[in-house]
């Protein structure tokens, strides 16, 4: 998961949870929709919360505003619906 | 959210439940491994066991990174992060894991600047933004995660940043499951297979387990519908005697996985000839380490570890439990000398271990009833 895109790299220190759970330190992803994107292949992607996240988009480019990925460490490892 | 909600129903969860209920056969007693940790947070979040007939067991399988990581790994990377100048950066999960001596939470209570992130990009950031430091990212997890470190290591080449650096610790998914599938005092009916691991590398790889072992296999999603679902067609594969990859998890998992993914990673990592796992001992080709291509971006050949193996603590089982013979609760250290607070085992630390999961969701209190 990448930091919030507009408030810098966080250092809580003690835990990445979501609940109690580490969404990056395991095999979990989130849906995020992508809400804007640089040439750099980084898109900014907000989650269900409504927090937004910068993501590569590399493994799934050329992405568009409005899609949903699946993002796991800061990575966007897949399009949601499209694999079939 | 489109793709969460949907699969979150309730009254369609009881329903695939009552399917599953029709396909076992009274007096037979099914294990079914999940493979994944995230499987194993989410059945006990969502309390899936409880909607399964008695007969049905769910055995929780070796896939936390967290909790494969051996204590020699723990303290070579707290070895690096005491280096002066080092910033040392993890998931937060990783620094409450004990090694031998402390943990990095406590190297950095006594001094190392150790942080947290989210994810290798976040660490690339902090080297950019610190050009006189080393940042090093402490890399783990299975094929799901390794591709966000590749690119984040592409990206620190192209733009030619040398003080980003990976230990890598990235695991790879089948030597494990063969390794537990070869264990004589093993016994499962069929997986639960890890979806997103699977969203990178495909089926495929899973092809092996019908094919070798005669066990199915059900790719699966993290949501509730999905492991039910997933659960259900495993039952319905042994009820008909058939043994095969089904792929349950269709919105994200292509047969072949993701090309680009595995393009990536064969860029920059190469196989390790044997890497230790907490629990499970050493397995061949198993792990993975930078290429020759990524030596310059490589910590272990930057800085002197001990590279010491460190035996596991006697009075934790984790290693059982990660193979699926004993639930965490038989073990005689779980919830009294082992806690979240105070972990001795790896399946403590992290919520995606087993323990962590029975604990934090309530097990603890029911099984110790049953005891």
């Amino acid at each position: 998961m990448s930091a919030p895109s507009l408030h810098g790299v966080p250092d809580t220190g003690v835990v990445c949870a979501d609940e109690g759970h580490c969404v990056t330190c395991s095999d979990a992803a989130d849906p995020m929709r992508v809400v804007a994107i640089d040439p750099a292949d980084i898109a900014v992607c907000e989650d269900e919360h409504g927090a937004r996240w910068d993501v590569m988009v590399d493994l799934v480019a050329p992405v568009a505003h409005g899609e949903m990925l699946l993002v796991h460490a800061g990575v966007a490892i897949a399009r949601l619906g499209e694999a079939g | 959210m489109r793709f969460v909600e949907e699969f979150r129903d309730a009254e369609l969860g009881r329903a695939v439940a009552a399917q599953i209920l029709s396909v076992v056969e009274p007096g037979r007693h099914y294990k079914v491994m999940e493979v994944c940790g995230g499987h194993t947070h989410s059945i006990y979040k969502y309390g899936i066991d409880d909607l399964l007939p008695d007969n049905v067991e769910l055995v929780h399988g070796p896939g936390c990174p967290v909790c494969v990581i051996p204590m020699g790994r723990v303290d070579d990377g707290i070895a690096i992060a005491q280096v002066p100048g080092v910033i040392f950066t993890c998931f937060g999960d990783m620094m409450r894991v004990p090694g031998s001596e402390s943990t990095l939470l406590e190297a950095k209570a006594e001094g190392a600047d150790v942080r947290m992130v989210y994810s290798p990009l976040d660490a690339l950031r902090i080297a950019r933004e610190n050009p006189d430091r080393d940042v090093v990212f402490f890399a783990i997890g299975f094929e799901t995660t390794a591709p966000s470190t590749a690119l984040t290591l592409m990206r620190a080449r192209a733009e030619g940043i040398r003080n980003f650096l990976v230990m890598c610790n990235h695991v790879t998914i089948v030597p494990p499951l063969r390794a537990l599938l070869d264990s004589p005092d093993l016994r499962l009916d069929g997986f639960v297979g890890p979806g997103h691991v699977a969203t990178v590398v495909g089926a495929r790889p899973f092809e092996f387990i019908p094919a070798d072992y005669g066990k199915p296999v059900v790719i699966a999603g993290f949501e509730p519908l999905d492991i039910l679902q997933a659960i259900h067609m495993i039952l319905v594969q042994i009820e008909g005697r058939r043994c095969e990859v089904e792929n349950a998890y269709t919105r994200v998992v292509p047969w072949e996985g993701n090309l680009p993914a595995l393009k990536a990673m064969g860029e920059v990592f190469a196989l390790r000839p044997h890497f230790e796992w907490r629990g499970l001992g050493f397995i061949s080709q198993s792990a993975l380490r930078l290429s020759d291509a990524y030596a310059d971006w490589d910590a272990e050949l930057r800085y002197a570890t001990p590279g010491v193996r460190i035996a596991d603590p006697k009075a934790c089982l984790g290693g059982v439990v990660l193979k699926g013979v004993i639930n965490p609760w038989e073990c005689k250290v779980f919830g009294t000398a082992c806690t979240p607070e105070r972990p001795i085992g790896t399946c403590m630390v992290s919520s995606e271990g087993a323990c962590a999961a029975y604990y934090n969701y309530g097990r603890f209190a029911r099984e110790r009833e049953v005891v």
